[in-house]
């Protein structure tokens, strides 16, 4: 996905030369090419991540179309303040890309984990939280919203699912419609595991890759069923739960830190966001009904 | 004392005492240092957003009331509008809001935040071709946030000679955390020094014109509450209260006094 990134903002820097690029010893490489095609407006400024931001809406002061990006902690837990004030808040909008969320770094253990992420962030006003699950969800999401003056989270992740789904910023998307009382809303990367465990589950399967604003209308129409959130981060639950009096319940993190290392499979199996255990869990939910 | 500078802190007393808000020693050290700004850099108070201005930040942003006053002298508004100060639904609150006072570049108030806004306002204008300088009004307290020594670590590597820092030493670090020679330090970071008095016009006027190949920091010696013996002697007694009309007259008559 952070191949798409730089794709997508390699085509559209070719037109709009507000686009400027500030990165804290990330994905440098990655830029070597559009750092040799636009010198000053890529900008590796180092380990700093609350400058990051701050020199991010500096930018975004003279009408520039920033894009700040690092690692997910500490681009968003470490800065969450340089985010709320100098973006949020003076509203000098900035596109906040991520990476390496929620378990992509597993190896380097729960100091790089990062799944609050966008719990935090959709809790600040005048901000935009994106999910992209897919190579496609984000240059679609990347291109409709990185010029519009706002603070923008997009949260990019090295193991996207390669579901073909209609990426519309805000709206929700329908998997599948089985007309059962059970449905499961899910958000990201992790679809992959989700939808294959629902495949011949008699569910309904509601899928996000925008957090905020959540799509209430798609959920409104999930009402009468109980809801079930799969989501390997916290912030999806949170926004169904925005919609007032529905039955929802959420399966997912546990309430420790995930300190076994590994690869992201290992993590996944291990907190039951395997295909397996999602399976079982819808299971004995549909049986305790 | 300088005539307007003096009428700025009166105004600054007046307004603290009838609202009882107010960062008042706070103000007071800086009420030379922003009026010098005001009265040096590129700026037009009848079209406060021309392209072609200066900015400035006052990152140290509970010094709010300084910053409202030296406006209104300058003709950004009626000084009338800012008796409301911290006041329900005021245009003018402690920590200024962008969106409701003319000639505020950005909100501040959280410490360590406006100097790392000005840094890429200064990049923006390297990217832009463009003349047009920065001015930031950092805390010497402010510098015990590490956001601080991470925008400079920025400007100063980016050679951002467009972009000058003005560092109140009114000795607030004094009480906690001390920032021991801030000039050497600054200097280590790769930032061209200027030592000034901080209450003396000309001299500050004077290093705000001065042009150089790196960042500039200016370290403004001042005194915590300057004009005032009692804020002077006591800066943390006076750090957030607001006189009553016996301490008012009683700090007036020293501001004509002009004993400190």
């Amino acid at each position: 996905m952070r191949k798409q990134f730089r794709d997508t903002v390699m085509d559209l820097a070719a037109y709009d030369d507000k686009i400027v690029l500030i990165f804290g010893d990330v994905s440098v490489y990655l830029f070597n090419d559009f750092k040799a095609k636009y010198p000053d407006r890529f900008y590796n400024i180092g380990i700093c991540e609350n400058a990051l931001i701050s020199i991010g809406a500096g930018l975004s002061f003279l009408g520039f179309f920033p894009f700040v990006h690092t690692i997910t902690p500490f681009i968003t837990e470490r800065s969450l303040e340089q985010i709320k004030i100098d973006l949020c808040y003076n509203r000098f909008g900035a596109n906040i890309v991520s990476c390496g969320a929620s378990f992509d770094y597993a190896w380097d253990g729960a100091t790089h984990h990062c799944y609050t992420d966008l719990a935090i962030l959709r809790l600040l006003p005048d901000i935009e939280v994106i999910q992209p699950g897919s190579k496609k969800e984000l240059d679609t999401l990347l291109r409709s919203q990185y010029n519009n003056g706002k603070a923008t989270y997009f949260r990019l992740s090295d193991y996207p699912h390669n579901i073909d789904i209609p990426a519309k910023f805000g709206k929700g998307v329908i998997l599948k419609d089985s007309g059962s009382k059970l449905t499961v809303m899910t958000a990201g990367p992790i679809l992959g595991n989700v939808m294959e465990a629902c495949r011949n589950l008699p569910v309904n399967l509601v899928y996000f890759h925008t957090i905020k604003p959540i799509d209430r209308e798609l959920i409104e129409r999930f009402r009468h069923t109980e809801i079930m959130v799969i989501h390997d981060a916290f912030g999806l639950y949170e926004a169904v739960c925005e919609v007032p009096n529905l039955s929802v319940s959420y399966y997912g993190l546990p309430d420790k830190f995930c300190s076994w290392y590994g690869t992201l499979v290992d993590i996944r199996k291990k907190i039951g966001l395997d295909i397996e255990s999602i399976k079982e869990n819808i299971e004995q939910r549909i049986k305790n009904r | 004392m300088n005539k307007w500078c003096k009428e700025i802190r009166k105004q600054i007393l007046d307004i603290s005492r009838k609202s009882g808000h107010g960062h008042i020693p706070s103000c007071f050290s800086v009420v030379e240092i922003v009026y010098a700004i005001y009265g040096t850099i590129k700026h037009n108070p009848k079209l406060p957003s021309w392209q072609e201005r200066d900015i400035f930040i006052l990152s140290k942003g509970h010094a709010s009331l300084a910053h409202y006053c030296v406006l209104a002298k300058f003709g950004y508004f009626d000084l009338k509008k800012v008796y409301s100060f911290g006041g329900f639904m005021s245009d003018f609150g402690c920590h200024a809001d962008r969106f409701k006072v003319s000639g505020v570049e950005a909100s501040t108030g959280s410490l360590g935040h406006g100097i790392g806004l000005a840094v890429g306002i200064a990049l923006g204008l390297k990217i832009q071709k463009s003349e047009r300088r920065v001015y930031v009004v950092i805390g010497d307290g402010e510098s015990n946030e590490g956001s601080v020594w991470e925008a400079i670590m920025v400007a100063t590597s980016l050679k951002l000679n467009n972009l000058t820092i003005i560092y109140d030493n009114n000795m607030s670090h004094s009480r906690g955390l001390q920032i021991v020679n801030p000039a050497e330090k600054f200097a280590a970071f790769g930032c061209e020094i200027r030592e000034a008095d901080g209450h003396d016009i000309d001299i500050l006027k004077s290093e705000i014109l001065r042009k150089a190949n790196a960042v500039i920091a200016i370290i403004a010696h001042t005194k915590k509450g300057f004009g005032c013996n009692t804020f002077v002697s006591s800066p943390y007694e006076w750090h957030r209260k607001s006189p009553n009309e016996k301490e008012f007259e009683q700090l007036m008559k020293e501001l004509d006094e002009e004993a400190i």
